[in-house]
């Protein structure tokens, strides 16, 4: 190697560790924060204690949106696989006019920021009598979750071997006795991670529950949203190294269920 | 014998093939929801930013340009417009700066180190944007920030430097968010690039900068136009980052749009908003992919 090519060589590995750097080091402090005994946010941390967790559950507002984004989180995720999953039949296995058209408009939605959706179902909801809720929000992130739902399915279904369904029927078993034990497990991967996937974002995406959420029943990113404007201690650190270890848990169930390389699309 | 075939029974063969062997029904639930929550729902986002709506009453027989016009002519939206626009570039350059370097080495790296660029890449992407915008208002915050802390306590600086709220925090947070969904699509086209071609050119005696320049980069311009609109549709429509980390007089149009309808309920000016909001990001997203399919054209020549 010349000595143009090792400056190259080097310009290229300090950015690309500077950027490794910047993506990890911001969650590894708010970890190491979160432990500190001070009543404020302060670096270095001195001490290590367990006070600001143990601090999280006395806080019943804290607990009760916590609640609330679960519950969100869950029939969003319910009702985006119900949805979504048959869809990608459809569109993988369907021989129909206007399947690519179709297919573009299933996936529109991710085209769009989450605060145009926020505002569309607000002002979708207000002229027929629909106010800030906690169904409006589903239904909002379903909208804005169902394009990933789907299209996990269908990067699943296009590679799935549909002869062995074929097989399956030709050698006696019925369609849905064929439906469930043999395209069903052959899915499973697809339904994991589209559906943590799903959980993950409707659990804590803010731009979409902001406009969405009643002022009553707010979930946990809202409410984190306030905090973070107005609260200095360290329980929003505690709070948020939560969140951190919980996208951290869910992407071991991914890497386990489709594999580290698959989830790139 | 050939048996006959009647136009009726292609009929009745087409129909049947329709229900039974994975039709267009499994897919008509996704149709209709997304026809009513979410066709609808844009079209009245739309709309409200041309009808009058009185104490939340939605008069419909008012339809007219006049919200439109008075956006257009106030200097203020182009100040907004302007600085949600180059903020958006900014840290959309940064972005391609930093990631590409990170996919280029993705490529040629390990299994050990491929795993780690991954979960590193993903992670944040899983973990929610708002946690990774305060852990800079911690990290960039006043005399008890973590960069004035270290600056202070090795006497670097007398006075802690003011970080937040200011042009520079808003772009550094926007390109770490934003980071992962320009690594992402790059990887995706470097890791499929033929590599026949820049072993070629190294056996021909080409340097490692002159075969990367002449090869490799022009081979990942798919994943750079990817990348770049992506980034940049996302960057200009952000307004969590400016709001957090550019403080209460940092506005950008998605802060107004956020104002208007959230904190001032001005819902006509803010649809107004919305609107010109989103249709200015989908002609930069054009224009971008445009720029890109010239620069693929001329690589041909």
């Amino acid at each position: 190697m010349g000595a143009v090519d090792r400056f190259g060589v080097g310009v290229l590995c300090v950015l690309a560790g500077f950027a490794l750097l910047m993506l990890i080091a911001p969650s590894a402090i708010i970890i190491a924060i979160s432990f500190t005994e001070k009543a404020y946010i302060g670096f270095p941390p001195s001490g290590f204690s367990f006070k600001w967790y143990l601090e999280l559950l006395d806080k019943q507002q804290l607990i009760d949106s916590a609640v609330t984004s679960l519950k969100v989180a869950f029939f969003t995720t319910v009702l985006a696989l119900t949805i979504g999953i048959p869809a990608a039949f459809s569109l993988v296995r369907g021989r129909f006019f206007g399947r690519s058209g179709i297919t573009a408009f299933v996936v529109a939605p991710q085209m769009l920021p989450g605060m145009v959706i926020g505002i569309a179902l607000l002002f979708f909801g207000a002229s027929f009598g629909i106010y800030q809720s906690n169904a409006l929000v589903i239904i909002a992130m379903t909208v804005f979750c169902l394009p990933f739902a789907i299209r996990v399915a269908m990067a699943r279904l296009a590679i799935m071997d549909s002869t062995l369904d074929e097989a399956s029927t030709s050698l006696g078993a019925s369609r849905i006795e064929t439906f469930f034990r043999i395209t069903i497990p052959q899915l499973m991967p697809a339904i994991v991670a589209g559906g943590a996937f799903v959980f993950i974002e409707a659990f804590d995406n803010i731009t979409v529950a902001l406009f969405t959420a009643s002022p009553r029943s707010r979930p946990l990113a809202v409410e984190l949203y306030n905090l973070v404007q107005f609260d200095s201690s360290p329980i929003v650190a505690a709070l948020s190294s939560l969140e951190i270890l919980f996208a951290f848990v869910i992407m071991l169930v991914l890497a386990r269920s489709v594999g580290l390389d698959r989830l790139r699309t | 014998m050939i048996p006959e075939v009647t136009p009726l029974d292609g009929l009745f063969g087409m129909l049947r093939k329709i229900i039974f062997r994975g039709g267009i029904w499994p897919v008509v639930p996704a149709i209709i929801f997304l026809v009513v929550f979410f066709a609808m729902p844009l079209t009245v986002l739309f709309a409200f930013g041309f009808v009058s709506i009185e104490r939340g009453v939605v008069d419909w027989g008012t339809v007219s340009l006049d919200h439109m016009t008075s956006t257009l002519n106030d200097s203020l939206f182009w100040h907004f417009w302007w600085r949600s626009f180059w903020v958006g570039t900014v840290s959309t350059v940064f972005c391609l700066c930093l990631g590409y370097p990170v996919a280029y080495i993705y490529t040629m790296a390990g299994r050990g180190w491929q795993v780690l660029i991954l979960v590193a890449t993903i992670s944040p992407l899983l973990t929610s944007a708002l946690v990774r915008t305060y852990a800079w208002m911690v990290i960039l915050g006043g005399r008890r920030g973590v960069v004035n802390a270290i600056l202070l306590e090795f006497d670097l600086v007398s006075r802690p430097i003011r970080f937040l709220y200011s042009d520079f925090s808003v772009i550094l947070g926007m390109t770490q968010i934003h980071l992962p969904f320009m690594i992402l699509p790059l990887i995706t086209v470097l890791s499929a690039r033929d590599r026949s071609l820049e072993q070629v050119s190294l056996n021909l005696g080409a340097s490692r900068v002159r075969t990367f320049f002449g090869i490799i980069l022009p081979l990942s311009v798919p994943g750079i136009v990817a990348g770049f609109a992506l980034v940049f549709a996302i960057s200009y429509t952000n307004f969590i980052v400016p709001q957090l980390l550019g403080g209460g007089n940092y506005t950008t149009l998605a802060v107004q749009v956020y104002e208007f309808i959230v904190v001032i309920l001005d819902w006509n000016k803010g649809a107004v908003l919305a609107f010109l909001l989103l249709t200015s990001c989908f002609v930069f997203v054009l224009g971008i992919n445009y720029v890109g399919n010239w620069a693929m054209r001329w690589r041909e020549v």
